[in-house]
């Protein structure tokens, strides 16, 4: 330490300016405290700059660009043309429009930021290594929200030519050919994209289906889709190892006692993420961890230390952006003294496939193995007037419901704006709606969220417009 | 009973505020659900014993 450093004191110290932390640190300056935020990279996180935001806006370029090469309306002819460079100029607008939001917001919240890594030295005390200098800060109260980043393969390492999400969200240009290893959503959303910007792409998962996490009804769509786009994708397959020279690279895969090679551009490999837990110095203060590295926390995001909060995706639970807010809301709450605590009956679920999936609650086989008794409604896109009319006839609306009472348990949405259709079927769920409540809230016609109240008439075995058979 | 306690989120949170565990609150509301009035109600009612 330099000889007569001095000590700063901070009230609430944030690490980490992601979705859980931008958000934290807003949510505790709102009430009355004094907030510093301190962030290695760019505000925003992996949501806005490496994850949710770029990947939603090369999905959206890619799919005008398909539905332009082949005007799904007769009558009306389109041709396109595609300037990668420009989309990716464009995406990365979308980008600083989005990351000098929050940056507006917490200036405008008065928060404190400061560029820098975090290392902690004692319960109260964390050191602050910016480019030039660093700095020792005392605390009264720590929310960490570090995040997480992409697992890398042992046996297939990153490098020029093997890479994760981060280096294909800026690819320069459309690969000529990919190699996607983990059929996961992230595989799934950008190996869709970046085959209907007409790469060739082999898609390689080792369960027996692509997104394995939903059931195979709601995966099927996406796979019947994928192949319309020439989309090689092999399941139960193992990858190897990977030969890289100058012009692409040789992946060997393993397909039960077969070994098989695929060559391409480039090798994407979307096998999941791992929580940036290990640089903080963690251990040093003896933060407890669970068995899978992530952050032991209660119900306040409380660690093991008191006045340490934690969340996001080093916390257990599902690694969504909306999950680690609402964390960040919570552990802000009650350092400002309030009563919060995690408190949800559902988080929903999207994939941004095509078409998308969308999903909350229950599934009906989860509500299965609970030994639930349920009634189930189903209803499809193609016999949704506004489906049809926007051209969207694939896909349907599921509702699971407890069978006695009618409790809306669980629902799953695959086909156009089904990431948009769930958040009514979150609220009925948090809000205790049966399917009657469903059912007799009028919904817009002609609409794709009718389905919504069509599914439950199915469920209660008086649908309108599908017959009971 | 092992009845699921149903309130919605506002409720809840009313709940958790006043210090009021639900499961101890008798719901009035349609299909059992727990209403802020239930929570008031046994509110008063704890006022009353003390």
């Amino acid at each position: 330490m330099v000889v007569g450093e001095l000590t700063e004191e901070v009230d609430v110290l944030v690490i980490g300016a992601g979705p859980g932390g931008y958000v934290a640190a807003i949510r505790a300056a709102q009430l009355g405290k004094s907030v510093t935020v301190v962030d290695k990279a760019d505000l925003g996180g992996v949501c806005l700059n490496r994850g949710c935001i770029p990947s939603k806006a090369l999905i959206s370029a890619a799919h005008h660009y398909e539905a332009a090469k082949t005007s799904p309306y007769p009558g009306v002819e389109t041709t396109a043309t595609l300037d990668f460079s420009k989309v990716q100029a464009w995406k990365q607008t979308v980008v600083e429009k989005m990351t000098g939001g929050v940056k507006t917001l917490l200036k405008g919240n008065k928060i404190n930021v400061i560029q820098g890594e975090v290392f902690f030295s004692k319960p109260d005390e964390a050191r602050v290594m910016t480019e030039t200098e660093g700095h020792s800060y005392r605390f009264n109260h720590c929310i960490i929200a570090t995040g997480s980043r992409p697992i890398e393969l042992r046996s297939i390492p990153f490098s020029k030519r093997v890479i994760s999400s981060d280096e294909a969200l800026s690819f320069d240009q459309v690969p000529e050919s990919l190699i996607v290893i983990g059929g996961g959503y992230i595989g799934i959303e950008l190996g869709q994209t970046f085959a209907k910007f007409g790469a060739k792409v082999t898609i390689l998962e080792g369960t027996d289906s692509i997104l394995p996490l939903f059931e195979p009804q709601l995966s099927r769509l996406v796979l019947r889709n994928l192949k319309k786009y020439d989309v090689d994708v092999v399941t139960k397959a193992m990858a190897k190892s990977v030969e890289e020279d100058e012009t692409g690279v040789t992946l060997t895969y393993a397909l039960g006692e077969e070994t098989h090679t695929v060559r391409a551009s480039y090798v994407l490999v979307t096998v999941g993420r791992r929580p940036n837990t290990e640089e903080l110095g963690l251990d040093t203060i003896g933060i407890k961890l669970t068995d899978k590295g992530l952050i032991e926390v209660d119900e306040k995001c409380r660690t093991s230390v008191q006045n340490i909060y934690a969340i996001g995706d080093i916390v257990p639970g599902a690694a969504l952006a909306h999950k680690a807010s609402y964390e960040g809301k919570v552990a802000a709450e009650v350092i400002a003294g309030h009563e919060s605590v995690v408190d949800y009956r559902c988080i929903p679920a999207v994939v941004f496939s095509d078409p998308e999936i969308a999903t909350v609650g229950l599934s009906e086989a989860d509500a299965k193995a609970e030994n639930k008794e349920v009634s189930v409604g189903r209803f499809p896109y193609a016999a949704n007037g506004r489906a049809v009319a926007l051209n969207a006839d694939e896909g349907f609306v599921k509702l699971i419901a407890d069978k006695k009472s009618g409790l809306l348990l669980g629902a799953q949405v695959i086909g156009a704006e089904a990431s948009n259709l769930i958040a009514e079927l979150a609220l009925a769920i948090e809000l205790g709606a049966t399917l009657e409540d469903v059912a007799l809230t009028i919904h817009a016609h002609p609409t794709l969220g009718e389905m919504v109240m069509e599914s439950a008439e199915v469920a209660l075995g008086s649908p309108i417009h599908v017959v009971v058979r | 009973s092992s009845r699921e306690i149903l309130a919605a989120p506002s409720v809840r949170k009313f709940a958790r505020e006043s210090g009021v565990f639900l499961g101890n609150v008798i719901p009035t509301g349609p299909n059992g659900k727990i209403l802020r009035e239930d929570v008031e109600r046994f509110l008063a009612g704890a006022d009353h014993a003390q």
